[in-house]
């Protein structure tokens, strides 16, 4: 153990946690957004726009956005954190906030509180 | 010999559902115990040597099968799910539609209109939280027996992802059972 006893920086670690609260914000996002306009909702179905998943409809877009807001936001912010020790506790309540937030977006009652009336 | 047993259609919802979910469920259960006794207190330098690698294969095991799960359930049976069916079909070909138009939809619409609704949605933060703990378990390796807060993260993060994997295969088994992809 001796070899490692010099603890790695926490940046990397910090990073994957935040980008699963922006994944999970972002996911959260389009789905309120596909239901609050059809226009956006249309814009998300990636099978018929761009071939990609046939017949999944908006979910295509919804999920490859905020898989790519994941990904995206981990090698950023790896990147940039990649040999720093950072706020852990900090980064880890505002993934969690995110990450509730994204859980609230998804849930059917809360995201049709934002359907166009009628 | 598969081809006599099931549809392409069922085929497919049991390697979504039953195979990889149980997969997700084995690997949970591997994971959680792994992390919880990764203590300084309850583990030798030996006991952390031998114990690291399975918590490392347990929480990758996860994130795998994780993301497996969405995408065959996203992309290969949820568009059999959702297909519109042409005029006169039987309904029972077409499960969305048997559940919000069918002849019993007055009860079973709340499996579509909540239960898909919510399950293909949240189904996907169970990837982002368990990638998340793997690749913390395989940055950090055997240091973890020394940091109990990471270790407390973890086991939120990963009980998360199995809360979020569970919402969805609970609907999905109710959803099945009203109506089958078939």
């Amino acid at each position: 153990m001796t070899s490692q006893t010099q603890d790695k920086p926490n940046g990397p670690a910090a990073a994957v946690v935040l980008a699963a609260g922006i994944g999970a914000f972002v996911l959260g996002l389009m789905v309120t957004l596909a239901v609050m306009s059809a226009d956006f909702a249309s814009f998300l179905d990636f099978s018929k726009n761009y071939g990609i998943g046939s017949g999944v409809g908006p979910l295509s877009g919804k999920v490859i956005i905020a898989t790519a807001a994941f990904f995206v936001s981990w090698i950023g912010f790896g990147y940039t954190w990649r040999s720093k020790d950072v706020n852990f506790r900090t980064i880890f309540v505002s993934a969690m906030v995110l990450l509730a937030l994204g859980f609230a977006l998804t849930f059917p009652p809360i995201f049709d509180l934002f359907a166009p009336a009628g | 010999m598969i081809s006599n047993l099931f549809t392409e259609h069922e085929f497919w919802a049991v390697i979504h559902g039953l195979v990889l979910g149980t997969l997700f469920l084995l690997a949970f259960g591997g994971g959680l115990a792994g992390l919880w006794s990764l203590s300084e207190r309850y583990l030798t330098t030996e006991g952390v040597a031998e114990r690291t690698p399975r918590l490392l294969w347990g929480t990758t095991l996860m994130a795998i099968v994780a993301w497996l799960t969405v995408i065959t359930g996203t992309f290969i049976v949820y568009p059999w799910y959702r297909a519109k069916p042409p005029e006169g079909a039987d309904l029972a070909m077409y499960p969305k539609f048997l559940l919000t138009t069918g002849p019993e939809k007055d009860t079973t619409a709340f499996w579509h209109n909540f239960g898909m609704e919510w399950k293909e949605h949240v189904a996907w933060m169970a990837p982002f939280l368990a990638t998340a703990v793997a690749f913390i378990v395989i940055y950090y390796g055997p240091q973890l027996v020394r940091h109990s807060e990471f270790r407390r993260v973890l086991l939120i993060m990963f009980t998360l992802a199995f809360a979020a994997a569970g919402v969805a295969g609970l609907f999905g088994a109710f959803i099945t059972k009203a109506a089958p992809v078939s």
